[in-house]
């Protein structure tokens, strides 16, 4: 547990003085915060009652963290391989599952920070364009608050477990980043083939965000259990 | 407890068809300096990453501190002081913090933690710079910061390598200081690869060589040619110098040329050299000069590895 924690604070301290981190957090946020309130600016009202509208406005905050953790996890790896820092946490104690979850967990919860930030974003925005004042907007149906809450933290590890493996194969950061940006399309592939269909009920998604989560609590625990170490550096690969 | 930090037997390890380390016997004493010598692309780093477990042997046996480090990396490593040829800081860390994580990565508690940092940075005269970020350190001063993160949690052996590489002379007579002073400390094993022969002859109590992946001398770093035995400079005069290499020499003793008149003997007993300056003159070569002497290190390694260095 304390390699963990020693791995985790690094990684945030590291954060803290990541201008580029920043930017792109920023950028991420305030885009998938203030977009949707432009785009449903003149639909606040039957939006607020439509599971459907609700459930799309609040998929913006997973974009969100999306587009947060596709950028940080791989960069979390590669960041440290160019930098030779790979080649110093081999030397230390730290054991392959600190090293392996430290990362995992800072960029699924960077990425839900994301979302959770983008939602506030959205909601002042939405009350300031709306004219109508502050209130919950998508947050006030319950299919709301699940895809926001459930789904974002499901999303985020997912995204942050695939990042992650993807930067251990993967020299470069803009190949890691569209590496993960398809893993995350693959999802789509059993709607877009029919064999699934989305639905607007509180029942299918509350199961949908239960199934999902289980999967990437599984994928993580796979993840962790086939780390090695040596996969760190691509050299010792060979 | 195992009388050895390191033991090898036979290891080698290839990348592909290419053998980078074949063979390797040796031995390093606990509590010793070992000096660890040779050309770029000789086999050092590969070495280095078997012995804390970074890379598996492709034959042959490694042990440090009595461990092995492959299925024993974790107890290695967590006795071991590491410093790689690329350092591995982190740039947008500052000194202490990096300091701060090597601390608790050693599972230091906190109110140690901060004496620890700042003991080791002030050793390398960095504790001024702590709040800096690496990524404006100088080549020397990220070494020193290197050395000064291998330093935390007093580990029981420090593996080092190239820790002068880019520093100046100043700095490089601070380290060289420092590790005297590290080596003197409770008996720690150093483990240290180094292009600076002249200072791995002031610092180690033992050097290898190694070539090409293949130890090709070991030894004390002041009679590395000689096997500790006594060696002697002759100047010769006259005579058939090709005759030198037909005399008949004391037993174990040797003669090989050096160029010129130049030759040097090396002898298992000095009243031996008497019996060699009778076989001289008795061959009618005249000997001009007999010069006890000291061969450099940097003399035997250039002899054994030739032009290498620079290729």
């Amino acid at each position: 547990m304390s390699d963990l924690t020693a791995m985790m604070w690094k990684e945030i301290a590291e954060f803290l003085g990541n201008r580029r981190f920043f930017l792109t957090f920023s950028v991420a946020v305030l885009a998938m915060g203030i977009l949707p309130a432009l785009t449903f600016a003149n639909h606040q009202i039957p939006g607020m009652s439509s599971p459907l509208m609700a459930m799309i406005r609040s998929m913006y905050a997973l974009f969100a963290a999306v587009v947060v953790v596709a950028q940080t996890a791989p960069d979390l790896v590669l960041h440290e391989r160019v930098g030779h820092t790979l080649d110093y946490l081999l030397t230390t104690r730290l054991s392959d599952r600190a090293i392996f979850a430290a990362k995992v967990l800072v960029a699924s919860m960077v990425g839900y920070c994301a979302a959770m930030v983008a939602t506030g974003v959205q909601l002042v925005a939405s009350g300031l364009l709306g004219g109508g004042g502050f209130h919950w907007l998508f947050l006030v149906p319950p299919i709301g608050r699940v895809v926001v809450f459930g789904f974002a933290a499901a999303l985020s590890l997912y995204v942050a477990v695939i990042g992650t493996f993807v930067a251990l194969r993967v020299g470069e950061q803009r190949a890691a980043y569209m590496l993960t940006l398809l893993s995350i399309g693959l999802l789509l592939v059993p709607f877009l083939a029919g064999w699934l269909h989305i639905q607007p009920t509180m029942y299918w998604m509350v199961r949908a965000a239960l199934v999902f989560g289980a999967f990437t609590v599984a994928l993580g625990l796979f993840g962790l259990s086939v780390f090695r170490r040596h996969m760190l550096v691509l050299y010792l690969q060979e | 407890m195992n009388s050895h930090a390191i033991e090898c037997e036979g290891l080698s390890r290839s990348f592909g068809t290419r053998p980078a380390v074949s063979d390797l016997t040796f031995s390093v004493p606990r509590g010793s300096v070992f000096g660890f010598l040779g050309p770029n692309g000789a086999g050092k780093t590969t070495t280095v990453r078997m012995m804390v477990g970074m890379l598996k042997p492709s034959a042959g046996t490694i042990r440090v501190l009595g461990l092995d480090p492959i299925s024993q990396g974790e107890s290695v490593r967590s006795h071991c002081g590491v410093m790689l040829d690329n350092v591995g800081l982190y740039d947008r860390l500052s000194a202490e913090k990096n300091l701060e994580f090597a601390a608790r990565v050693a599972r230091i508690n906190v109110t140690e933690r901060r004496q620890l940092v700042e003991s080791a940075l002030s050793r390398v005269d960095l504790w001024d710079r702590r709040q800096d970020r690496v990524s404006g350190f100088s080549k020397g001063m990220r070494q020193k910061l290197g050395l000064a993160r291998a330093l935390i949690g007093d580990p029981e052996m420090l593996i080092l390598d190239e820790p002068t590489a880019g520093l100046d002379p100043s700095n490089i007579v601070m380290v060289r200081d420092l590790l005297i002073s590290l080596a003197q400390e409770s008996g720690r094993s150093i483990f240290l690869c180094t292009h600076l022969l002249a200072e791995a002859q002031r610092i180690c109590d033992r050097v290898g060589i190694i070539q090409r992946g293949h130890l090709v001398a070991i030894g004390d770093p002041n009679s590395l040619n000689s096997q500790g035995l006594p060696t002697v400079r002759l100047t010769l005069s006259g005579g058939d110098p090709d005759q030198v290499g037909a005399l008949s020499l004391p037993r174990g003793a040797q003669v090989s040329p050096l160029g010129g008149r130049e030759w040097r003997a090396v002898i298992a007993d000095p009243a031996d050299i008497e019996s060699i300056v009778a076989a001289l003159v008795g061959a009618q070569i005249g000997v001009r000069a007999v010069i006890p002497e000291q061969v450099s290190l940097e003399e035997e390694y250039l002899r054994l590895v030739g032009g290498e260095e620079n290729e």
